[in-house]
C-alpha cells in the first residue's frame, strides 16, 4: 500500500449540472493526448432519438471517428455512459455502465456493459456519458470528483501494475475516509500485450470492507485504454438516493421499484438462487443438455461437468450481500474470501476473487477440459487483475489447444508448453505470459482470428481447418454456449452486430428445448424482437438478468411467456416515471430499433456490416470432424434420414459429415435471408432507406453511408 | 407423499420426474427442476426416480445469457 504518487497536471473546475429526469443533458470529453478537458450540452433531438447508455456512447463515437479509423488511432474514442434509468438504488440491476469503443478485435463498434457504481457517479457528477480520445505520452490518472466538481488528469509513476491492486490502491488515494465514495475504472498488463483486454470497475463493498470489480469484458475495450496510457479513471460522488436522478414521479418510481425487487425476493430463491449461486446454476443445466462447451466446443456435456457447477461454488462463495449495485436483490456478483493461488505474483497469498460466473467457468473451465473449481478460480482472479477478458482468454486458449492436438502447433513453437486439453497449469502459464507480454502468450493474445492468419502463413497450418474450429465471428470470441442444435441461437451469434456474444439474443432453449420457433420466419421474430428488447438495457444503464431470470410465478400462462410480459410492463412504468415520457410496452421496441440499426450503418461505415460479415465456423453449426459425428452419431444419422430423407446405410461417417454440412450451411443462409427481411435490410445486410427513414435515423451522414453502398 | 411448488401430491413407489409431469397440467415449458434441492434437467426426466417424501420445484424456462 500507499505506492501511488499522482503529479496533477490539468484541473478544470465546472458548476455540476443538477440531474433533471434522469439525465444531465451534459457531455464530457476528455482529449488525453492534449489534456484538453470540454463540456457539451445533449442536443433534444439526440436524447429523443438516442435514449442515453450505448445509444449516447455511439452516436458520440460515430462523430469521432472517420470510416478509416483503427482502435489504436488517436480519434478512437472510448465512451461510458450510464443511461436515464441508471444509479436508481433498490431497483434490480439499475446501475450499469456501457463502454463503448472501436474493438482491436473486430474494427467495428464494441459495446459492454458492466456493474461497479461509476456509471451513475460519472452521471450524478454531471455527466450522462464521458468521450475520452488522444493518446497520453506518459501513464494518467483521470479524475471525476463530483463532489468537489474537478476534472483532473495527473500523471502517473510506480502504480501497481495489476487491477487489483490497483482499484485498491486508487480508492484509499482518493477517499481514505469514505471509500464508498470511489468508483475506479482500470485495465491491466494483460490489456497493453493482448487485443482482449478487459476494463474492471469498481465499487467498496462497504459490509466487507474491500473493493470489488465487474468486468466489461468483450472486445478489447481495456487494450484501448490501455493504448491510451490511461491507468484509471475515477469517479467520486457522495450519497446516493432515489432522488438522485431527480424523477418526474417519485412516488411511482418507488412503487414499481418496491413491486420488482420485492417479486425478485420472494421468487429467487425458488427459482435460479443467483443470490446465492450467482449464474453458476447453468453449468449442470447447459450440461445436461449438451450445450456446455467442452475441449473447444466439440462436445456439449462432460461427467466433470457436476464438479465445477452451483453445487461446488454455493460453498465457495463468500457468505454476504453480493449486489454490484446498491440494493440490487438479483446480488449475483459473488466471490471466493482467502483464495490463495499456486501460482503467478499472488502465489500464497490471501486474495478475494470476484467470480466466476458461467462464461467463466465454462470458458477457462469445460472448454478447455478443466473441471477443477480452483484452478478456475485461479484462471479468474488472474484475468481480472491482469486486465484480460476471461471470454475471449478461455475461448483463444481452447483454440490453441485443440491446434495442439492436431499438431498444428507443437512444443517447439509453444516455449515447451504441452497445451493439451486439461493441462491446468500451462493454461495459467499462458495467462500470466499475456501480463508479462513475453512467450507464446503473445501470440495467444492477438485473439483468434489473427491466429488462424499467423498459423496458416507462419507454420502452414490448414487455413480451412483453422477457419472451421476457431471459435470466432467478426473477429469477437464466441461466450460459452453450444449452438450445434439451435439454428436460433446460431442466427442469435452470427446475426449479432458486435460479433460472437450472447447479449443480443439467447435463444437456445426455446428453440431447441422447447421447439417455439419452428419456422424461419418464427425464428427471424425472434431475432427480431430478442435483440431489439435486450438493446434496451443498455440505452437506459441497467442488467437484463431481472427481466428473465427470475419471472412471475403465473409468467407461464400468458400469452408470450419467453418475453415476460409483467416485467417489461414494469420496464415502461419505471422509465416513465423517472424521465416523463410516457412510454407503454410497445414503445420500447422502436427506442432500440433506431439505435440497433445506426450501430449496423456504423458497421458499414467502417466497412464491414455486411452479409459476408454475419459468417461462423462450422464448429457452431455442426460436427468437423469425424469424432465429433460419432460422439453423437445417433442424433445426426436420424436427421439425415429423417429430415433431409436420405438413405444413409452405405455412407461412410466423412462423407455424413459432408452431406450435413452441406444442409446445415444452407439452412443458414435462408435464416440470413429471413432476419434481414424482418428487421427491414436488404438480402445484402443493409438496412433501406426506408427502414431508417421509418425510425426516425435518416441524418445526412447515414444515407450517405448508405448511399456509398448503392442503398438509395 | 411428495411436494411439487409447496403442493402434496401422492407418491408410488416407480415415479419418476417424466411420469410425475405427465399428470400435471400446465408444464409444458418445464425442462429444469429441483429435486430435494439438486437440479434435474429434461434430457434425465425419464431416468430420475422421485423418493418419497421429496420436495420439488418446478423452474420456469430457462432464460440463460
Amino acid at each position: 500500500m500507499g505506492q501511488v504518487s499522482l503529479s496533477e497536471v490539468k484541473s478544470t473546475s465546472y458548476e455540476r449540472s443538477e440531474v433533471k429526469k434522469g439525465y444531465t443533458d451534459k457531455s464530457l470529453h476528455i482529449n488525453v493526448g492534449s489534456n484538453d478537458i470540454r463540456i457539451h450540452s445533449i442536443e433534444e433531438k439526440i436524447k429523443e432519438k438516442f435514449i442515453g447508455g450505448k445509444g449516447y456512447d455511439l452516436w458520440l463515437l460515430w462523430n469521432s471517428v472517420k470510416g478509416t479509423t483503427k482502435w489504436n488511432d488517436p480519434e478512437n474514442a472510448i465512451c461510458i455512459s450510464s443511461g436515464p434509468l441508471g444509479g436508481t438504488p433498490g431497483y434490480p440491476g439499475g446501475g450499469k455502465s456501457i463502454v463503448t469503443t472501436i474493438s482491436p478485435l473486430t474494427c467495428a463498434p464494441i459495446d459492454s456493459n458492466v456493474g461497479g457504481y461509476f456509471g451513475p457517479y460519472k452521471k450524478f457528477s454531471g455527466f450522462d456519458v464521458i468521450e475520452i480520445n488522444g493518446k497520453a505520452k506518459e501513464d494518467i490518472v483521470i479524475l471525476i470528483d463530483g463532489i468537489e466538481q474537478e476534472i483532473k488528469i495527473f500523471e502517473a509513476k510506480d502504480l501497481p501494475k495489476d487491477s487489483y491492486e490497483l482499484s485498491n490502491e486508487l480508492t484509499t488515494y482518493f477517499d481514505e475516509k469514505k471509500p464508498v465514495n470511489v468508483s475506479v475504472v482500470t485495465s491491466g498488463p494483460g490489456a497493453e500485450h493482448t487485443n482482449f483486454g478487459c476494463l474492471n470497475f469498481t465499487w467498496f463493498d462497504a459490509g466487507r470492507k474491500i473493493v470489488r470489480y465487474k468486468q466489461a469484458g468483450r472486445g478489447g475495450v481495456g487494450t484501448v485504454f490501455a493504448d491510451k496510457k490511461i491507468k484509471a479513471v475515477v469517479a467520486r460522488y457522495g450519497a446516493v438516493s432515489m432522488k438522485s436522478n431527480n424523477p418526474a414521479d417519485l412516488d411511482g418510481l418507488k412503487v414499481v421499484t418496491k413491486s420488482h425487487a420485492k417479486e425478485i425476493n420472494e421468487l429467487d430463491p425458488k427459482q435460479n438462487r443467483m443470490a446465492l449461486v450467482g449464474t453458476t446454476h447453468l453449468v449442470p443445466i447447459m450440461n445436461d443438455h449438451d450445450c456446455l462447451p467442452v475441449n473447444n466446443f466439440k462436445f456439449g456435456s462432460h461427467p466433470g461437468g457436476k464438479l465445477i457447477g452451483e453445487e461446488v461454488y454455493e460453498h465457495i462463495f463468500d457468505k454476504g450481500f453480493d449486489g454490484c449495485w446498491r440494493g440490487c436483490t438479483v446480488a449475483c456478483a459473488h466471490g471466493v474470501k482467502d483464495f490463495t493461488p499456486m501460482t503467478g505474483p499472488y502465489k500464497g497469498k490471501k486474495v478475494f476473487v470476484d467470480g466466476p460466473e458461467y462464461e467463466t467457468v465454462a470458458g477457462c473451465g469445460s472448454n478447455l477440459g478443466i473441471f477443477d473449481a480452483y484452478t478456475i478460480l485461479e484462471l479468474n482472479f488472474y484475468c481480472d487483475a491482469y486486465g484480460v477478458d476471461t471470454i475471449s482468454v478461455g475461448t483463444s486458449i481452447a483454440f490453441i489447444m485443440e491446434c495442439f492436438e492436431n499438431k498444428i502447433i507443437t512444443i517447439e513453437h509453444t516455449g515447451g508448453l504441452d497445451l493439451s486439453f486439461g493441462n491446468r497449469k500451462n493454461a495459467l502459464e499462458l495467462v500470466h505470459q499475456m501480463a508479462e507480454g513475453n512467450g507464446f502468450g503473445v501470440i495467444v493474445g492477438k485473439g483468434i482470428r489473427q491466429m488462424k492468419d499467423f498459423f496458416a502463413k507462419e507454420y502452414g497450418a490448414d487455413r480451412a481447418f483453422l477457419q472451421d474450429i476457431g471459435m470466432e465471428s467478426k473477429g469477437l470470441e464466441f461466450s460459452e454456449y453450444m449452438t450445434k442444435e439451435s439454428l436460433a441461437q446460431q442466427g442469435g451469434y452470427g446475426l449479432s452486430l458486435k460479433g460472437a456474444q450472447h447479449d443480443e439474443a439467447w435463444l437456445i432453449f426455446l428453440d431447441m428445448v422447447h421447439n417455439f420457433m419452428p419456422t424461419f420466419e418464427n425464428k427471424a421474430e425472434a431475432l427480431h424482437w430478442f435483440p431489439m428488447f435486450r438493446t434496451w438495457f443498455s440505452l437506459c444503464g441497467l442488467c437484463k438478468l431481472p427481466w428473465n431470470d427470475i419471472v412471475p410465478e403465473d409468467n407461464k400462462n400468458t400469452s408470450e411467456p419467453a418475453k415476460v410480459e409483467k416485467h417489461i410492463n414494469w420496464y415502461a412504468q419505471f422509465f416513465s416515471t423517472v424521465t416523463g415520457r410516457k412510454v407503454s410496452p410497445e414503445d420500447l421496441i422502436p427506442m432500440s430499433e433506431a439505435v440497433y440499426n445506426f450501430q449496423r450503418i456504423f458497421n458499414l461505415k467502417m466497412g464491414l456490416g455486411t452479409r459476408e460479415h454475419d459468417t461462423l465456423p462450422y464448429r457452431s453449426m455442426g460436427p468437423v470432424t469425424i469424432e465429433e459425428y460419432e460422439s453423437r452419431a445417433s442424433r445426426y444419422d436420424t436427421q439425415l434420414k429423417e429430415k433431409y430423407t436420405i438413405d444413409i446405410s452405405n455412407m461412410e461417417t466423412k462423407d455424413k459429415v459432408a452431406l450435413l454440412r452441406q444442409k446445415r450451411e444452407e439452412q443458414y443462409e435462408l435464416l440470413k435471408d429471413a432476419v434481414y427481411k424482418r428487421r427491414g435490410w436488404t438480402q445484402k445486410g443493409i438496412p433501406t432507406v426506408e427502414t431508417v427513414k421509418r425510425l426516425g435515423i435518416d441524418f445526412p451522414e447515414v444515407l450517405e453511408v448508405l448511399k456509398q453502398n448503392n442503398v438509395v | 407423499m411428495i411436494k411439487v411448488d409447496e403442493k402434496n401430491i401422492a407418491w408410488s413407489s416407480d415415479m419418476t420426474i417424466a411420469t410425475l409431469l405427465e399428470q400435471m397440467e400446465d408444464v409444458e415449458f418445464c425442462s429444469v427442476i429441483r429435486l430435494n434441492g439438486k437440479l434435474v434437467s429434461s434430457p434425465k426426466f425419464k431416468e430420475v426416480k422421485i423418493p418419497d417424501n421429496s420436495n420439488i420445484q418446478l423452474l420456469p424456462l430457462v432464460a440463460g445469457g
